[in-house]
């Protein structure tokens, strides 16, 4: 199985441990991942906000390499799989995008590259088969699964999963040997880049997701999503002090976990030193 | 004294920005009956991040109010996360107005409802241009410089926190055999659109 894959700007710079940790889990399922030649960013949320057109036209200048090796593609990033997840949909419901995108790449493009995010990736192998994989069982490990808004998100362009009770993390985490909580916030807002315009309101929003995951009783909250987990995460010590609340959860992504359970080391795959939060409890409760 | 507005007669008399919304963004925004349930769910709103709540940007739209639309916060606080469009009886893609009022502030050069964003959007694109990919540590600096004059404004991360983060931020920017990749798309895309 090959899939050409494509990490985007988070996973090569702050957020090594989602890059280690996808590449970790794709190997021990035997999946090989091309990486996508030279790709550029996705846009992010500046791209589209500056035009419609140059929003689909930035991610599709990566995707269309994909779609000429006649691949399709694994997007870990939420944000970026989103991106790219609407290029395929303007070509195929805009009369007329499809020339308009090709024209602006230089390329012409299609649209026929199936993406990915990683969690629809791997719950397409059955559960069964991840529970095979395993090799150390997280048992007694409570996890929130946290699926932030990009990955069910409207519903008519990311349908995959339920937009407004999503399982399929879960039901990997499970498959995992873990528990996965019933909670309500699976897919509430944690503010997303809006931390670079405004501090105040994203912690708040953040800060809710962390304290109903904690309320729960989670002993970790699993991501899969870069700007949800540098939200969560990197900020936990300025909310508990903003709140005056005593968080102490750790914040990790999903496949850090599913790596581990598969016989991953914690140091190859970023679990020791790739985040802010209380990872070591973390490390104490499953080894 | 009470005074009573013809909704139908304004929203006739005014229906030329609605009809331009619609045309960029395919969604039709009359459609729209101020449940509120877009508000409701929107978790930017509730957290205090918006000056007008997402119905009243759809009444808006309606009543043709085009220029206090385009002069609000909301169109740039919004995330995007189109928790809203999920849930919209009426099936208005809201998500995508917000993100079409903003293109159509940005064009006219309208950033006061929210200059942070329009600076960091601005700041982003720049780096990609530049670059091809994000440059993090660059875009962080230019940011903070501009966003409030100093490098050292909103970083109340935490010292550990800090230290971890100073330890993983590449930097140096990305290396790419081309990073004129992006540039060449944004031009391009300029040239399509100023045709139409
Ligand atoms: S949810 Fe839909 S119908 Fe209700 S106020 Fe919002 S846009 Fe209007
Ligand atoms: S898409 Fe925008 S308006 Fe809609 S719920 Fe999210 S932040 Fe609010």
């Amino acid at each position: 199985m090959r899939y050409a894959y494509y990490p985007g700007c988070s996973l090569h710079s702050m957020e090594t441990a989602y890059d280690r940790s996808v590449k970790a889990v794709c190997k021990h399922l035997g999946v090989e991942l091309w990486e996508i030649p030279d790709w550029v960013c996705c846009g992010a949320s500046s791209g589209h906000s500056m035009g419609h057109l140059v929003g689909l036209a930035i991610p599709a200048k990566s995707l269309v390499k994909a779609e000429k090796e006649g691949l399709d593609v694994l997007a870990p990033c939420a944000a970026c799989w989103q991106r790219m997840v609407w290029v395929n949909h303007e070509i195929n419901n805009s009369p007329g995008m499809k020339e308009k995108i090709s024209r602006a790449i230089e390329e012409e493009i299609n649209g026929t590259s199936k993406i990915f995010s990683i969690i629809d990736f791997l719950a397409s192998f059955g559960m069964d088969k991840i529970a095979q994989a395993v090799k150390k069982p997280l048992k007694g490990l409570k996890v929130a699964s946290y699926y932030g808004c990009y990955y069910v998100k409207p519903p008519k362009v990311a349908h995959v999963d339920d937009p407004e009770n999503p399982h399929l993390m879960d039901d990997l985490m499970q498959a995992l040997g873990a528990e996965a909580i019933n909670w309500p916030f699976k897919t509430e807002c944690c503010g997303a880049s809006m931390i670079f315009q405004d501090v105040d309101t994203t912690v708040s929003m953040s800060k809710k997701v962390i304290e109903m995951a904690y309320k729960a009783g989670a002993d970790v909250i699993v991501t899969a999503c870069p700007v949800c987990e540098m939200n969560l995460d990197m900020r936990m010590e300025q909310i508990n002090k903003k709140f005056k609340t005593n968080f102490k959860i750790p914040v990790v992504y999903f496949t850090e976990l599913m790596a581990y359970a598969m016989g991953s080391v914690p140091q190859q795959i970023g679990l020791d030193s790739g985040h802010c939060s209380d990872v070591q409890s973390l490390l104490a409760k499953i080894s | 004294m009470s005074s009573t507005v013809n909704l139908s007669a304004q929203q006739r008399e005014h229906s030329d920005f609605a009809e331009r919304v619609f045309k960029e963004s395919g969604v039709d925004v009359l459609k729209c009956y101020q449940c509120g349930k877009c508000s409701a769910g929107c978790s930017v709103h509730i957290c205090g991040g918006m000056d007008v709540s997402p119905n009243r940007i759809m009444r808006m739209v309606q009543l043709g109010m085009e220029e206090e639309a385009l002069r609000t916060r909301t169109i740039w606080a919004c995330v995007l996360c189109s928790t809203c469009t999920a849930r919209c009886p009426r099936d208005i893609d809201i998500a995508r107005v917000m993100d079409t009022l903003r293109i159509m502030a940005h064009k006219r050069g309208i950033t006061e409802g929210f200059n942070n964003a329009s600076v960091f959007h601005n700041i982003f694109m720049d780096s990609i241009i530049k670059y091809g990919r994000v440059y993090e540590a660059g875009l962080l600096v230019a940011l903070k410089m501009k966003q409030s004059g100093t490098m050292f404004a909103d970083l109340p991360i935490g010292i550990p926190a800090m230290i971890n983060v100073a330890f993983r931020l590449p930097k140096l920017p990305p290396k790419m055999k081309n990073s004129d990749q992006v540039r060449r798309v944004v031009e391009n895309c300029k040239k399509i659109e100023g045709e139409n």
